[in-house]
């Protein structure tokens, strides 16, 4: 980290010499030509207009020289590497190079304008675009983007995105995956940092306002679910992803691909896109539109989703809030838990990733909503997972079981800490400054507020069930008539309302194995205490469960298979002394034979004895 | 009308079987944002009134347009499609579901220039008959509803009247709370939670759902939801789960 300068130093001469526009080299000559035909064009006659288009260039080039020499160098290998679809040292330069230099000379301010290092890439401007793409994603991530930065990151994304889908034919590109998703997390990011900044007309300058008025199409939704839709067309991702699951041949799938959808740039992107496409739909409110976009995504543990980190827990995340919407808390807990597993497990792997920050606090969120929803549903689940969320939650959890008025907040509390942040479609009408007025004089309660009361009311159906259902663990038998007296002011009538909203609450449609959809479901019953009325005499029946055993033995007996290949495996300690010969060190080599065939077979020990 | 038991899947709630495939490709592609399928998307929603048919999420779509493009706003098609809800299930998402497409009645109507101020007072009335439903409480369900209040008044004049059978769609999905009960009831209770008076009313419908009467209590057959056992979980190993182990012993 001393010497930033080392990061890009190439690492052989003559790679530096095949490049197009060889750095070193480049100042001196371009100087040279700039003069040559600044000369020629002193003859025209609107020579001053060029002087200054001229001097102009003159500035970019002597700006171009502050900018570090290890950038430059970066960023023409950066760009050769693109041009040759080098993947490895694409994904490479993108993951590492890219973050290292921003630490090292942008933390505090922006990467030099695209504009400024275009003479560095031979005016490439599909390279500019993904560089831009880049540079926002910077300004977004470490500054304070300002209205034009978001205008522009807006303008500049739709170019990229004209580029892919309106060129003639495919793009002859190709990009790591990470780098597409990240594009198109960002895509969605950026659309709902705006949208959110949109929505409150308050403390916004003339400029702003007036910025907003004339730019309704700029991330509004229709224009970000038109680019995610039509990835998602063009990729035939979809028709894809549908026949690849009815186990079509690699050929099969290519041919209903297409032209585009057959190339990994396109199919990614579009596969990318219906994950985006879930989340925006989450963000605006449609849960079931969000469920019914992934119809068609494998979700189940080696899917595709799951070979990017941030995907995959965003994935899960925007399922599980789905399904919170839907009352399907059973569901909402199996998937916060199979990430949060996953995560746990990955989490050695990915403190360098540059997303790691953002990653873990959505893991907590769904800590947060798992206590929710493990409230309003209790049953049995991962006891790991659990753990963590009594050890972070354990205040909370424990308002929630008592219930009440307390509780009702706690239920807010952790909603508003932990429910995706839901977007309003309409901005307000900034086009129409009287409207605006009467706008900000009574402003609509913002998205956010309306789904936490959607929420409120779920839990408020549902308040007096613990209680009741407390009440009847004491018995197996009683009478509606002796409830009554345990209910201050109630009256059969009510008690008996109760019992039917209990028997309610514990039951559910839940997902089954093999099921097709997420919106599928099979009527469950989630809780062990069940109950029968005959008349008004309650019939109690309480399920219970065997301890379980298996997983437990299975999971240890799998750990210890693989402590033992791994000591089987691992080369012996050296001996320094010899003990004493003979017996020792035939053992020894014994030994030594079995640890050089690795993977080889295992031998019981019975065999290994009478080889000795 | 069928006998009162507890749907087993959601298969008809997200794609019912009266939905025409036309309807379903829809739904189903981007031409769901396009404004100038709403005639015919409402149109579907009239004839579903009309028939007694139910497809939730062809009517979210509806709302979704309305959401995109609030100068198409009908609010007639909203509080029609609210009651569907309403009297399509009493513990499900879909009146939550269909709120959530939508704004603050006042802020739909300001952007239509709309006179009638009927949607505003409505939508906080089924909101509140909702909360009643969903609670069970079923008796006071049937007071606000039968009540005098300006809400109640328009929706029994104006709304309730296109729909086939809004009244028996409710009695029918109280029943099924009803069913996963009780083994029986009395028929007082059942009277008063279905709105039914006369006994003569009551034996009829316990005849429609199924039931049968016995004395002054109904008795509902059998059906797995009022007539639990207490069991004993016990674990289940399934053979993918042993594939390690198995494949480590075999060597």
């Amino acid at each position: 980290m001393a010497d930033p300068t080392a990061f890009y130093e190439p690492e052989e001469d003559e790679l530096l010499s095949s490049l197009a526009v060889p750095v070193q080299s480049y100042n001196p000559d371009s100087e040279a030509d700039e003069y040559r035909r600044l000369q020629e064009l002193e003859q025209h006659a609107y020579a001053q207009q060029q002087m200054m288009v001229a001097e102009q260039e003159q500035e970019q080039l002597a700006a171009l020289e502050q900018v570090p020499e290890d950038v430059k160098r970066f960023l023409v290998l950066f760009h050769q590497a693109i041009l040759e679809n080098d993947l490895p040292t694409i994904t490479n330069m993108y993951e590492s190079g890219w973050n290292k230099l921003s630490q090292a000379h942008y933390a505090q301010n922006e990467w030099p304008e695209a504009e400024l290092i275009s003479p560095l890439v031979q005016n490439d401007q599909v390279f500019l675009t993904l560089y831009r793409e880049l540079y926002f994603r910077h300004v977004y991530a470490k500054l304070q983007p300002t209205i034009d930065d978001r205008f522009q990151s807006y303008e500049n994304i739709c170019e990229l995105f004209n580029y892919l889908l309106n060129s003639e034919g495919p793009v002859p590109l190709d990009l790591p995956i990470q780098w597409l998703w990240d594009m198109l997390d960002e895509f969605v990011y950026q659309f709902s940092s705006f949208a959110s900044w949109r929505a409150n007309p308050k403390n916004k300058n003339e400029e702003e306002l007036e910025a907003l008025a004339e730019a309704q199409h700029i991330w509004s939704c229709y224009s970000v679910l038109n680019v995610l839709y039509s990835l998602v067309q063009k990729s035939q991702i979809n028709e894809q992803l549908k026949a690849e699951k009815e186990g079509k041949s690699p050929e099969e799938v290519a041919e209903i691909a297409g032209e585009y959808g057959s190339k990994p740039l396109y199919r990614n992107l579009g596969y990318f896109s219906l994950i985006c496409l879930l989340r925006v739909h989450v963000l605006l409110g449609d849960p079931t539109l969000a469920l019914q976009t992934m119809e068609h995504v494998d979700l189940s543990g080696g899917a595709f989703l799951t070979r990017i980190t941030a995907c995959h827990v965003t994935t899960y995340y925007h399922v599980g809030c789905a399904y919170m919407s839907l009352g399907r808390w059973p569901d909402a807990i199996k998937t916060f838990i199979s990430v949060l597993i996953f995560f746990i497990r990955m989490k050695q792997y990915h403190t360098r990733s540059y997303q790691y920050g953002s990653i873990a606090k959505q893991c907590e969120r769904m800590y947060a909503l798992l206590a929710i929803c493990t409230t309003l549903s209790p049953g049995p689940s991962d006891e790991s997972i659990m753990s963590i969320v009594k050890e972070h939650y354990a205040d909370q959890l424990a308002i929630l079981q008592r219930g009440g008025d307390e509780a009702l907040e706690t239920f807010k509390d952790l909603y508003l800490s932990a429910s995706p942040k839901y977007l309003n479609v309409n901005p307000p009408p900034y086009e129409d400054p009287s409207a605006l007025e009467s706008y900000l004089a009574n402003p609509p309660i913002d998205a956010t507020q309306r789904f936490l009361e959607l929420f409120l009311s779920d839990v408020v159906a549902v308040r007096g069930v613990s209680n009741v259902r407390n009440l009847l663990k004491l018995y197996t038998s009683i009478d509606a008539a002796k409830l009554v007296a345990f209910s201050e002011g109630e009256q059969e009538e009510e008690v008996l309302q109760q019992l039917m909203v209990l028997k309610a609450a514990s039951r559910t449609y839940a997902k089954g194995q093999g099921e097709a959809t997420l919106l599928d479901g099979e009527r469950i019953v989630t809780n062990n205490l069940d109950f029968t009325i005959d008349g008004s005499m309650v019939h109690v029946e309480e399920t219970t469960s065997h301890r379980r055993f298996a997983g437990f033995f299975i999971r240890n007996a799998e750990h210890a298979q693989r402590v033992y290949n791994t000591i089987r495996s691992s080369p012996l300690p050296i001996q320094r002394k010899p003990a004493s010969a003979g017996q020792t060190a035939a053992g020894q080599q014994q030994e030594k034979n079995e640890s050089k065939k690795v993977g080889g077979a295992w031998k019981p020990q019975r065999a290994r004895v009478a080889a000795q | 009308m069928t006998v009162a038991v507890p749907t087993k899947n959601l298969a008809d709630w997200h794609s019912p079987s009266t939905r025409p495939e036309v309807i379903h490709e829809l739904i189903h592609g981007v031409d769901r944002y396009n404004p100038t399928n709403l005639p015919f998307m409402e149109e579907y929603l009239l004839s579903e009134i009309k028939e007694g048919q139910y497809d939730l999420f062809a009517n979210l779509a509806i709302l979704k347009l309305y959401q995109f493009n609030p100068q198409h706003s009908n609010p007639d098609i909203i509080i029609h499609i609210l009651i569907k809800n309403l009297s399509a299930t009493v513990h499900g998402p879909d009146y939550n579901l269909s709120l959530g497409l939508l704004r603050e009645p006042s802020a739909i109507l300001h952007d239509i220039e709309s006179d009638d101020e009927s949607l505003i007072t409505i939508v906080p009335f089924l909101t509140n008959l909702h909360e009643l439903i969903r609670t069970c409480q079923f008796t006071n369900f049937w007071k606000e509803l039968n009540g005098d209040s300006e809400a109640a008044n328009i929706i029994k004049s104006r709304f309730l009247p296109s729909h086939a059978h809004p009244i028996d769609d409710l009695r029918f999905q109280f029943s099924l709370s009803i069913a996963s009960c009780f083994s029986s009831i009395t028929l007082t209770q059942l009277g008063r939670w279905l709105d039914l008076s006369s006994s003569s009313e009551i034996s009829s419908w316990c005849e429609k759902v199924g039931w049968t009467v016995q004395g002054d209590k109904a008795v509902v057959p059998k059906n797995g939801d009022n007539d639990v056992k207490a069991g004993v979980v016990k674990e289940n190993v399934q053979l993918n789960q042993l594939t390690k182990l198995v494949a480590a012993a075999a060597y």
